[in-house]
């Protein structure tokens, strides 16, 4: 009778932790918000690397363009388009916007000095 | 009667308790695969600032539109208009022009032309690149706390909707404004030699950012409107000189208002003071 008493016990104390659980990471998780442009999904990031390359054909400042893409964080402007031209290139951009951001990576390697 | 069973709801809510201990502090959800949505202020603003300069360089009103939907401003062009005007403020015209270009654009609904495009429907070519319109149907929470890496569904969309800005022919620029309005302005409560400048659009819409320029004898100054937000995004103001004639005209093309001397006035009480002008410029 005693052990009944327990395993209810515990089998309640499982239940509960498994609702805090369900309720704390599905029905209300923890409200991020003013977030840093470092967590957008890779095809945002993307586009706003094409925005950028888009915005320097018009002006040709690398150096604007530099520090426009500086927002992601660490990274060098440079690597950071290289990474978007990977993935534009992986998921079937239009060509002309690959044009766009290759010529925004050939730029920023030109202007950084690095290959 | 049945005893309530004290001790197991006790050990449930000790649980649950631990549950979200753990979920809401110990091991949060992760935030990875945000959307631009959930940015903070100023890195939207930034972000604004990329749409904006895109649209200078492409001309691609849609791709902007939909740009700026990822964003989730309830007015987009209020929300350009605002940021031009902090801009402005901040001394980075440059940028702010190009703000207030595409908030006067979206606000005309500037139809382009389509180019002879081997695309056939046009509405394909008007979506972003980053699928905003999954972006802007699900809720922030979906966005944002994506604990899988599920980027990839949506990817079949990127690849058929990646418009072609070089194709895309450069925006209208809009008419030219009119004069629709010049009055004096006798008002003691007004400064000495007050001029009110108030620029429109063709909606009737004020205009933030429009550069003024206006000129006398030996001597030019310029100024913009959206300066003081308080009295209208399209409103700007210059202190004249009494006895001097000036002539004022839009920067990006309009009508010349001349021979504005500022009026010498009286006061009900029988003084005299020296009153203004209001000036209208509208788009046609």
């Amino acid at each position: 009778m005693k052990s009944n008493r327990w395993l209810f016990i515990v089998i309640a104390l499982i239940a509960g932790t498994a609702l805090g659980l369900a309720y704390g990471w599905v029905i209300d998780p923890v409200d991020f918000f003013d977030l840093t442009p470092d967590t957008l999904r890779a095809d945002y990031k993307a586009d706003y690397v094409l925005m950028i390359a888009e915005a320097y054909r018009a002006h040709r400042d690398p150096g604007a363009a530099a520090r426009q893409l500086a927002i992601f964080g660490s990274q060098s402007p440079n690597s950071i388009a290289s990474q978007s031209l990977d993935f534009a290139r992986a998921n079937g951009f239009d060509a002309s916007d690959i044009a766009l951001i290759q010529e925004l990576v050939t730029a920023l390697q030109a202007w950084s000095g690095l290959p | 009667m049945k005893r309530i069973p004290w001790s197991v709801l006790l050990a449930l809510l000790a649980g649950l308790g631990l549950g979200l201990l753990y979920s809401w502090v110990i091991s949060p959800v992760r935030v990875v695969d945000s959307a631009p949505i959930a940015l903070r202020p100023d890195f939207k603003d930034q972000y604004r600032s990329a749409i904006a300069a895109a649209f200078q360089s492409t001309g691609n009103l849609e791709r902007a539109r939909a740009r700026l939907g990822l964003l989730g401003d309830a007015n987009p062009i209020e929300a350009l208009n605002a940021q031009a005007q902090r801009m402005l403020a901040s001394g980075d015209t440059q940028h702010a022009d190009e703000v207030a270009a595409l908030a006067s654009a979206l606000a005309q609904g500037d139809v382009f032309v389509a180019p002879a495009s081997p695309t056939a429907n046009p509405l394909s070519t008007a979506q972003p690149i980053s699928t905003g319109n999954d972006a802007i149907s699900t809720s922030t929470a979906e966005e944002v706390f994506t604990s899988t890496p599920e980027i990839f569904p949506t990817q079949a969309v990127i690849l058929e909707a990646t418009p072609r800005p070089t194709r895309t022919p450069l925006p209208t620029q809009g008419a030219p404004f009119k004069l629709t309005g010049q009055e004096s302005i006798c008002d003691s409560n007004l400064p000495d030699g007050l001029l009110q400048v108030l620029v429109l659009n063709a909606n009737r819409r004020q205009l933030p950012g429009v550069e003024i320029r206006i000129t006398w004898d030996g001597g030019e100054d310029q100024f913009f409107t959206g300066l003081k937000p308080e009295l209208g995004n399209g409103y700007a103001d210059f202190i004249m000189t009494p006895n001097i004639n000036y002539a004022v005209q839009l920067a990006q093309g309009s009508d010349t208002a001349i021979g504005l001397i500022a009026p010498a006035c009286e006061s009900p009480s029988g003084d005299s003071f020296t009153g203004g002008f209001k000036l209208t410029f509208q788009q046609p």
